[in-house]
């Protein structure tokens, strides 16, 4: 069958590339952290029916996994729709071959399906379903109920594909999203529409019936046929496979007053709002905001001052991490201009330190909320804001310019690890762990106060010598201009 | 205004360019032509210091080009596509360069008006970005930012290249035209020998990283370079 042909390809194609066996160590990394993830999910997926147990009320566990059903779709559709990306076709290649359109459309639609990242879920779904719904029901139930969790993957896999091809992965529509999430959420919280009620209607029913499992599949033969609409209703193949893109131009007039720094970050401002890459690490940045969720309302951490300083590092450094990494790197396309126009070295770096510096706030302002936690975190942020200003910005400048690998901008978008080296990883580490370290030491010989107040004020003296380490950065730069320049040329 | 001293540039062990001293004059349109590996673009890459030399050096008005940024003031060039940057439109790369150069508005739109011969209604008021044109339009977009700021060093690799015939010739015409009124020192890589000889008054011949012949042009350089190069 010419689809299993074209899957077959894509295969070779994944396993031959140069850059797999180039960024070896990566994928290594990578691998690692799914294995990582696959362990969560799988000891999630054992402890969830004993820990549902628990749950007051007249629901057993199954019944408890169905009532959070239609919430854990929509979820999975907003995750998806923010990073899965859009599959696309090598057109040039097989356009010219006698390949029936249907082919092709079915081969991009599918072939997401194939993803083995896709499956993951199952590693919960399935010990649940046997270490709790057969002990409920019976055998074919738990059966059921894991064709049911394919289905679902199925359905939000297609569902997300149609949503963005359909409205384009701008963040209004992410807006709309999340707003329909929120507003379900706040009809459930408030009592006067429950989804979770409906959810485990739909689905305990669904799930009883030996037939039940049509339903899902009733849902992913929907999502199918949207997208085949789409694509009937945009007949040219190239417009789904490249639109044409639109460009807002930007106004940044304030920037002017800043001379050449001032021009410079604009460049970078631009470059990160008319890329795909940088415009989905902006998103999946905002999720990430809500990440000192996890520690602060915690009593377990209330005392873990380390893990605390972490938390706060990492929300008020959130912009300056995502993007700090590829500093210099990413200004690879254009490296020869920016080195041969006039630009002075200096107004380059200190262009880059100002521009994480606004990140950095930017951050802090938009993590205020926080402080409703108490004035802890004020002050847990407060520190996390200098040290991050004055000592890990001066680490991310200087040690970006050891990261020779060109960034591909113009390809695809999340979880895409193009140009990505053991470096990056490397150099995050002390950034985050080595302030986690002295602080949890510091609090627990001194006090928490004592703590914060050193990171602080180390972070504060490298504010005040900021000429200094940015002349530092810039001796560093001119000794690696040649290698960069260098590496930024070889394409891979 | 350019100087190239005891100038080499080795990689892996394999010398591709050797300019025991090079000097080329305040004013001067200077063509460098040669086969491909020949070193032209190296020899570029160096005045640019955008690679570092072996051994030797390079400088532009006196002064050495590694570490210093005064040269970046008064020199223009565009060699490739890395020379540009792609997801701006025409319009803000411009404005961008000519900021740079401390250029007003006005200035700027005077003279991408006296360009506007070149890019043929093609490049300004499209909307689009650069990545988004044509190889040839890219070259016209870079060529032009390389003349922001009235450099008196222009320096351009195969200017000529991916350009349409038409094109070719006015562009040639609009560099001599430019080279007579502003005294600008130019340095011109190209495989035209036809261009390169009506645009440059001096030619050097590379190959393999030597210069192998150094000629005033007249009317008898175009036979020359061309039994030069032939192929027997």
């Amino acid at each position: 069958m010419l689809l299993l042909d074209l899957l077959k390809q894509d295969g070779k194609k994944a396993i031959r590339s140069q850059a797999f066996y180039k960024n070896l160590a990566v994928n290594i990394m990578l691998g690692f952290f799914g294995l990582y993830m696959a362990a969560s999910l799988l000891i999630t997926g054992l402890a969830l029916g004993p820990m549902l147990e628990k749950v007051p009320g007249p629901y057993n566990p199954t019944e408890l996994v169905n009532a959070s059903m239609l919430y854990v779709i929509l979820f999975a559709l907003i995750a998806r729709f923010t990073m899965q990306s859009l599959s696309t076709l090598d057109l040039q290649s097989l356009q010219a071959l006698p390949i029936r359109r249907d082919t092709l459309v079915n081969y991009l639609l599918i072939k997401p399906l194939f993803n083995p990242v896709n499956y993951l879920t199952l590693l919960l779904a399935i010990p649940f379903a046997i270490r709790s719904t057969a002990v409920y029901y019976d055998g074919a139930t738990a059966f059921r109920f894991v064709l049911g969790a394919i289905f679902i993957i199925w359905f939000d896999s297609l569902t997300a594909a149609f949503l963005k091809r359909a409205f384009g992965s701008n963040i209004f529509s992410l807006i709309i999203l999340l707003a329909i999430a929120g507003g379900l959420i706040a009809l459930e919280y408030f009592k006067l529409f429950s989804l979770g009620e409906v959810s485990e209607a739909i689905f305990t029913t669904a799930l009883q019936h030996p037939l039940g499992w049509l339903v899902p599949l009733a849902a992913v033969g929907f999502a199918y046929l949207l997208n085949r609409w789409f694509f009937a209703r945009n007949y040219y193949i190239e417009s789904f496979n490249k639109k044409k893109e639109e460009i807002r131009l930007t106004q940044l007039s304030f920037l002017d007053r800043f001379g050449i720094i001032g021009d410079l970050i604009g460049l970078e401002i631009k470059l990160i709002l008319r890329h795909k890459r940088t415009k989905s690490i902006l998103y999946l940045s905002f999720f990430f905001l809500f990440y000192g969720l996890l520690f602060y309302r915690d009593p377990k951490m209330a005392t873990n001052y380390g893990m605390l300083f972490f938390a706060a590092t990492f929300v008020t450094g959130l912009l300056m991490l995502m993007f700090g990494q590829w500093v210099i790197s990413w200004d690879g396309s254009y490296f020869d201009s920016l080195m041969t126009k006039n630009i002075p070295v200096q107004s380059y770096i200190e262009a880059n330190y100002y521009l994480l510096a606004s990140f950095c706030t930017a951050c802090f302002i938009l993590t205020t909320p926080y402080f409703f936690f108490g004035s802890r975190i004020l002050y847990l942020h407060l520190a996390a804001l200098l040290f991050n200003l004055g000592v890990n910005i001066f680490f991310l400048v200087f040690f970006a310019t050891y990261n020779t690998k060109r960034i591909d901008l113009s390809k695809s978008s999340a979880m895409n690890y193009q140009g990505t080296t053991i470096k990056n990883f490397l150099i995050m580490l002390p950034m985050l762990f080595f302030p986690w370290i002295v602080v949890q030491l510091l609090a627990t010989f001194f006090n928490p106060a004592v703590a914060l107040g050193t990171v602080g004020s180390i972070g504060l003296l490298g504010i005040l010598f900021h000429r200094q380490l940015i002349q530092l950065c810039v001796n560093q730069f001119n000794r690696r201009k040649y290698a960069l320049a260098q590496g930024f040329r070889e394409s891979e | 205004m350019v100087q190239a001293i005891d100038l080499t540039k080795e990689y892996n062990g394999v010398t591709v360019l050797n300019l025991p001293d090079l000097r080329i004059g305040a004013g001067e349109s200077f063509g460098l032509v040669g086969n491909n590996g020949a070193g032209k673009t190296t020899f570029f890459r160096l005045i640019l210091d955008l690679i570092a030399a072996t051994t030797g050096e390079v400088l532009i008005n006196g002064q050495k080009v590694a570490r210093n940024d005064n040269w970046k003031q008064i020199t223009g060039s565009f060699l490739d596509e890395g020379f540009l940057i792609d997801f701006l439109t025409p319009e803000e790369y411009f404005n961008f360069v000519a900021k740079l150069h401390h250029i007003t508005e006005s200035d700027l739109n005077a003279f991408l008006a006296s360009i506007e011969d070149i890019f043929n209604g093609e490049i300004l008021g499209n909307k689009k970005l650069i990545r988004e044109f044509s190889k040839g339009n890219q070259k016209k977009i870079g060529i032009a930012a390389a003349l922001i700021g009235d450099p008196q060093l222009l320096i351009l690799d195969e200017p000529f290249t991916a350009l349409d015939p038409s094109s070719q010739i006015r562009l040639k015409r609009f560099l001599e035209e430019l080279q007579k009124r502003t005294n600008m020192t130019m340095l011109i890589s190209s495989h035209d020998l036809n261009h390169v000889t009506d645009v440059c008054k001096r030619i050097v011949i590379l190959e393999k990283g030597k210069i192998v012949n150094d000629l005033q042009t007249n009317t008898d350089t175009l036979k020359e370079l061309e039994s030069y190069f032939a192929v027997s």
